[in-house]
């Protein structure tokens, strides 16, 4: 018996080892590829991909980044691959990682000529990557625990004694686009009065999440009364039906307006298929892309002036922080450094 | 006159074209497995030479680093122990019951062993606000929703399943003829005490050590409830310096840590004589214990049934209609199918190596110190810097047919998991009385008859367990395969981090039960394949017959 069941054992294993064989041997079907790494949520990029495989014929090879890794997943990727490139393109869902790319040398100049009517702060001024629509950091309230009159309005009322510190959540920033918002902070404050606004909410026991939709989750569920988020994890959760309302920050004369992280595209130096490549940015950045991901929820705050609307900010304008994208990178390594001396004790 | 046979040691003396093929497999295996690693090391070492080390090693021993570090090994600790503890409880109360439930149970921790830790987070999280609205509307006082209590609970409960798998084992290689003789004069109580504890006390000591590594490298459920742990700190340090050198420094520490703990584990299973029967069941005449032990099991068989509930609870009700979980499965099939060739194939690539290695980890001299200390090493470190280490390695025009393809998560998994399975065929060779190694090969006129035929069924058991577990843990695999998955090849478990960020609760939690029933029917298999494979006791006269072609 023992013998029957180590043949069939090694037939099994037999059968697997060909059919892996077959697999990695087997020809492509000739037709043309682009490899796309991604950052930008699988629900909202693919749609894309099978849009542009059946304008242009060019099938996409995705590589998708998840919340999960903590940023740490495509871009250290793409700076590992450097020598030997696999990518095309990159697809980010902010700005600060592809500066780090660009001044890594993993990025290859390339101005498209669908981003003709994109304003100029969405460009690179070297040429190597180039910006589109954008998602903006807001605040998610329950509203079963908050009455209107009690939303905040400002990032700094939650220093507000009238919210205790464990109703309110924001996710670890040292990652994501929470990190992002946090160095535009200490880009805009100055590091004292940033490191002590942060200081504060550690000390007044804010709580610190692993990440934009577990506060998106938590707050939906009633586990907080309002948190910091993106503004499409927002949407996602007032189209899911949960009792909870978005509040845009800081939108009142005199204040400083809430940070907008655009989408930011380039292509890779000594990418496979540069051609490709190029055809694929030229779609991403066309006008009519960035209006089909208006509507997919992924962009709240569009670059170009599109008839689209966003229906959970009922016509809600966002007016954004100022901020130079270029200090935001900058500062933003010493932001995290200082960040995770505060907040990971 | 046959007595002399019986004094060669198992790896004493090895045929020719055995030997030759074992050195291949281990070239291999140090290729696989530590060549990632030793990437990493030299990258780091030319940043030291070059003066340009990473900031990382001025704060490596400050203040906050060493508090979080023995915070992170208190809660790792607690859990590994608490783990261990419910293990034997459970594992002791399964010898009064029928072998149809023990073999039900361990098929269900078994089944629970791929789902992802952060799923275990979310819904006790959910259960835990649940119980809270319930306990406020009675006008009690809320249970904590986060802090060290709440996070060393909800690991504990992530950890349990692997824990009582375990710890079942653990007790399992307990030899029961010594137990019965035991038992003969003395209670079960104190047979249990002074008898199969200590007799297992070196393979449980191994759990305990697995156990505390599994939980220090896991930053996604303590962060969940506020709790800081050092393997955050090394995710907060690549992220703020994108510098794999720069976290594998941030990582020296739990490395150093990790390492002492495995060594000191290891030094018991070394020592291990036993005889595990993977297989055991119920005794012919169970074990009587006291009340309070009695109580006791009974709670952690509850405890067990609690976490089975919560998690299937959860993920049955979240999961909807069968017809949703059908249209989620039909959606995600792509991934499903390259996730179960990703395990079949690192099963594949692994049992090889790990048995080569395991054959190793035997020797009693220096070098079997170093293979031990060699295996060691992919335990602890991060699975980014794993992928990281792959791509230096492998991202080469030299490997340009290699690199890109599926077989690269493939040596993910096997880089990261190759241990687990070396650590078990170790215990099983071990297990196995050496004069029939010997026997076969003196009788021996054919290596590869005498191979098939003599040592894999001997070690058939303990190829089937390692199986199972690196099967459980590939499925779950995320941080290394995300770094190196090829362009057009998603798994299973990145498509559930995928649809969680998303909030779509539903597609993860059908996707999660495609997860838990697969590995459900893989474990059924290779139960059914234990119990088809009984071990009966090999005897040198078999041996000799079998080895005549």
């Amino acid at each position: 018996m023992a013998d029957r069941n180590l043949k069939i054992f090694i037939l099994v294993a037999i059968v697997l080892a060909l059919a892996a064989a077959v697999l990695l041997v087997q020809p492509g079907d000739g037709r043309k590829t682009v490899v796309v790494y991604t950052s930008v949520d699988q629900v909202y990029s693919e749609p894309v991909f099978r849009d542009f495989e059946n304008r242009t014929g060019i099938i996409v090879l995705p590589v998708y980044d998840v919340e999960a890794t903590k940023t740490t997943g495509l871009v250290n990727r793409l700076i590992a691959e450097k020598n030997n490139p696999q990518a095309d393109v990159f697809w980010s869902a902010e700005f600060s990682q592809m500066i780090l790319l660009k001044n890594q040398s993993v990025l290859a100049r390339y101005q498209s000529p669908s981003a003709g009517d994109i304003p100029a702060q969405f460009h690179d001024r070297d040429g190597f990557w180039t910006g589109v629509g954008g998602r903006g950091r807001v605040f998610l309230v329950n509203t079963d625990l908050l009455k209107p009159a009690q939303y905040p309005e400002s990032v700094f009322d939650m220093m507000d004694p009238r919210y205790p510190g464990p109703s309110m959540g924001i996710a670890y920033p040292m990652f994501g686009t929470t990190a992002t918002q946090a160095a535009a902070l200490y880009s805009t404050l100055g590091r004292e009065k940033a490191h002590e606004f942060f200081a504060n909410l550690s000390r007044k026991g804010v709580r610190v999440v692993d990440g934009n939709s577990v506060v998106k989750d938590l707050v939906s569920s009633g586990q907080l009364s309002f948190g910091l988020t993106d503004t499409d994890d927002a949407c996602t959760a007032i189209a899911s039906g949960n009792h909870v309302a978005v509040v845009v920050p800081d939108q009142r004369a005199g204040e400083i307006g809430t940070l907008v992280i655009p989408d930011t595209i380039a292509l890779i130096n000594g990418a496979p298929h540069p051609d490709e490549g190029k055809v694929f940015i030229d779609y991403l950045l066309s006008r009519d892309t960035e209006s089909s991901l208006v509507r997919s929820g992924w962009i709240q705050v569009p670059s170009r002036d599109l008839p689209e609307k966003v229906p959970c900010l009922n016509g809600t304008t966002i007016r954004p922080m100022v901020v130079s994208y270029q200090d935001v990178f900058e500062g933003i390594e010493m932001t995290k450094t200082d960040l995770a001396e505060i907040f990971i004790r | 006159m046959a007595v002399p046979f019986l004094s060669f040691s198992v790896t004493s003396r090895r045929p020719g074209l055995v030997s030759v093929i074992n050195t291949i497999v281990l070239a291999l295996f140090l290729i696989i497995v530590i060549g990632p690693l030793a990437g990493l090391a030299v990258d780091l070492a030319r940043l030291v030479l070059s003066g340009t080390a990473p900031a990382a090693f001025a704060s490596l021993f400050s203040d906050r680093r060493i508090w979080l570090l023995v915070q992170s090994l208190l809660l790792a600790a607690a859990v590994a122990a608490a783990g261990i503890g419910t293990g034997i409880l459970v594992a002791t109360a399964l010898w009064r019951k029928p072998a149809g439930i023990t073999f039900a149970v361990l098929l269900m921790v078994l089944a629970l062993a791929p789902v992802p830790p952060y799923i275990h987070a979310l819904t006790w999280s959910q259960a835990i606000a649940t119980l809270n609205r319930g306990l406020t509307a009675l006008g009690s006082a809320p249970l904590p929703a986060t802090g060290w209590t709440v996070s060393f609970w909800v690991e504990f409960m992530a950890m349990l399943p692997v824990a009582i798998f375990l710890s079942y084992i653990a007790l399992a290689s307990v030899d029961r003829t010594l137990v019965e003789a035991a038992r003969m004069v003395r209670p079960d109580a104190d047979v249990l005490h002074a008898i199969i504890l200590p007799l297992a006390a070196p393979t449980l000591s191994a759990a305990f050590g697995f156990l505390v590594v599994l939980s220090c490298t896991d930053y996604s459920v303590p962060s969940l409830f506020g709790s800081d742990t050092y393997a955050l700190d090394i995710f907060s340090t690549y992220s703020a310096s994108g510098s794999a050198a720069g976290a594998l420094v941030a990582a020296i520490p739990l490395l150093i840590v990790t390492l002492s703990v495995m060594t000191w584990c290891r030094l018991g299973i070394r020592r291990l004589a036993q005889t595990p029967n993977w297989t055991a069941g119920s005794w012919d005449t169970p074990p009587e214990f006291p009340a309070l032990i009695r109580m006791a099991q009974e709670g952690a068989l509850a405890l067990l049934g609690i976490q089975v509930v919560v998690i299937f609870m959860g993920l049955v009700l979240a999961a909807g209609s069968l017809q949703r979980i059908a249209t989620t499965v039909q959606f995600s099939a792509r991934e499903i199918q390259n996730s179960f060739l990703v395990v079949a194939c690192t099963i594949l690539i692994a049992l090889p190596l790990a048995l080569a290695v395991s054959r190793e980890l035997l020797r009693e001299d220096r070098y079997g110190s170093l293979w031990w200390g060699i295996i060691l090493v992919p335990l602890a470190v991060p699975a980014p810097l794993v992928g990281i280490g792959l791509i230096s390695l492998w991202n080469n025009p030299a490997f340009s047919p290699v690199y890109g393809t599926f077989l690269m998560p493939v040596f993910a998994s096997v880089c990261r998991f190759t241990p687990f399975a070396a650590v078990i065929l170790f215990v099983q060779i071990r297990s196995v009385d050496p004069a029939l190694f010997d026997a076969a090969r003196v009788f021996s006129r054919d290596t590869l008859h005498t191979s098939c035929r003599i040592f894999l069924p001997l070690l058939a058991p303990g190829l089937f367990v390692a199986s199972a577990v690196l099967g459980a843990l590939t499925l779950g695999e995320l941080g290394a395969t995300l770094i190196v998955t090829p362009p057009g090849f998603g798994t299973l478990a990145i498509k559930i981090y995928n649809y969680l960020h998303y909030g779509a609760a539903p597609e993860v939690a059908g996707l999660c039960l495609v997860m838990v029933t697969a590995t459900l029917l893989a474990g059924l298999c290779i139960v059914t394949a234990l119990l088809r494979q009984r071990r009966t006791p090999g005897t040198i006269a078999q041996i000799s017959q079998e080895s005549i072609p």
